[in-house]
């Protein structure tokens, strides 16, 4: 019974460096994906970051979709609410309710929170008692 | 002057504290549908094999769009739970046709987020589905992104406003392009060999297997 030979085989020159180039070809795809990656990663954050700025920025101007309609909505119920009580006060009403609809989003968390995300019947509540403080 | 900046600044951070998840799950919202659209692109373009020379690199670009895209959904997911004005419980985010916010459009998304999530990490088990079997489950992921765009269109506070718009068309555009040029290909492609009658094909299959002895 003879031994089991573990020596590896000789190599001649071209295999070894046909070896040697095909670990630095292999090193160089490693490298390339990471840096895929990186830059993946690295466009996910910034888009992430971009939008959450864009949409606060807009928000905190008073110029956010839902908050604005909400605040439109609730206007147009202040109006016809306080027309339907006396067409004088009404009419007087209605100008404040459009003239501070931006601050009463932004001066007043709490009024914000109630007539906050979505277009929902429920903001409109929210937002019109924010306009009915406006008003006192 | 700085004294009316520091309070104005003091005034917006107060109003906008209490919508930081809502803003939280827009942004995430808009950053998904940007990743996924950028991925049904390499995902198309890399299927199409219109590049092929850089097939390696597609690949590994598609799947961390896919995978940042998969991070963006959870994040704008469990964004909903923080909002003051959804209540939305875990339930209602994961569970279609459970939560009472616009359940049509939350449920349209929801499904969408599953079959991204399913047929997305499924790659990683295609060894045991079989190729070719996970390669045609893998097309559905298209319909999942129609599904997602039709969630921001129909539900997104943003929906209607310019910017987002814009910025929809301009990564969207280009993938569905990318899709119809593959479905009318591929269909273009597959259309020759059914044009032939099945039982001429059957015969021309026999007849090569068992040549008549002279």
């Amino acid at each position: 019974m003879s031994p089991r030979q573990t020596t590896p085989p000789t190599l001649t020159a071209a295999q070894l460096q046909a070896r040697a180039l095909a670990g630095a070809r292999r090193a160089a795809m490693l490298r390339r994906m990471r840096r895929i990656r990186r830059s993946v990663a690295a466009l996910a954050a910034a888009l992430f970051s971009a939008a959450f700025l864009a949409i606060y920025v807009q928000l905190a101007s008073g110029h956010d979709p839902a908050l604005v309609a909400a605040a439109r909505r609730a206007a147009a119920t202040g109006s016809t609410s306080a027309t339907g009580a006396s067409s004088t006060g009404g009419s007087s009403g209605s100008t404040e309710a459009n003239g501070t609809e931006a601050t009463s989003n932004t001066s007043s968390g709490e009024e914000s929170t109630s007539g906050s995300s979505g277009s929902a019947g429920g903001e409109s509540t929210g937002a019109a008692s924010a306009v009915t403080s406006s008003q006192s | 002057m700085t004294t009316m900046t520091l309070i104005h600044t003091n005034i917006l951070a107060t109003a906008v504290a209490p919508h930081l998840f809502w803003i939280t799950s827009r942004a995430a919202g808009v950053a998904a549908l940007i990743l996924a659209s950028l991925s049904v692109c390499v995902g198309l373009l890399m299927g199409g094999r219109l590049l092929q020379r850089r097939g390696p690199d597609l690949r590994v670009t598609h799947e961390a769009l896919a995978l940042a895209t998969l991070l963006a959904l959870v994040v704008h997911g469990l964004a909903l739970l923080g909002d003051s004005y959804v209540h939305l419980s875990l339930g209602g985010i994961a569970i279609p046709f459970l939560g009472a916010y616009k359940t049509l459009w939350t449920s349209t998304g929801i499904i969408a987020f599953w079959m991204l999530a399913l047929l997305g990490l499924s790659y990683y088990a295609r060894g045991r589905i079989g190729v070719q079997r996970w390669r045609r489950l893998h097309r559905l992921t298209a319909v999942a992104w129609i599904m997602g765009l039709a969630h921001s269109l129909g539900e997104g506070t943003d929906a209607g406003q310019a910017w987002f718009l814009a910025m929809t068309a301009i990564v969207t555009v280009p993938a569905i392009a990318l899709l119809l040029v593959r479905s009318l290909g591929g269909r273009r492609e597959r259309l020759p060999a059914r044009s032939e009658p099945r039982a001429a094909r059957a015969e021309k299959t026999f007849v090569t297997a068992n040549p008549r002895p002279r």
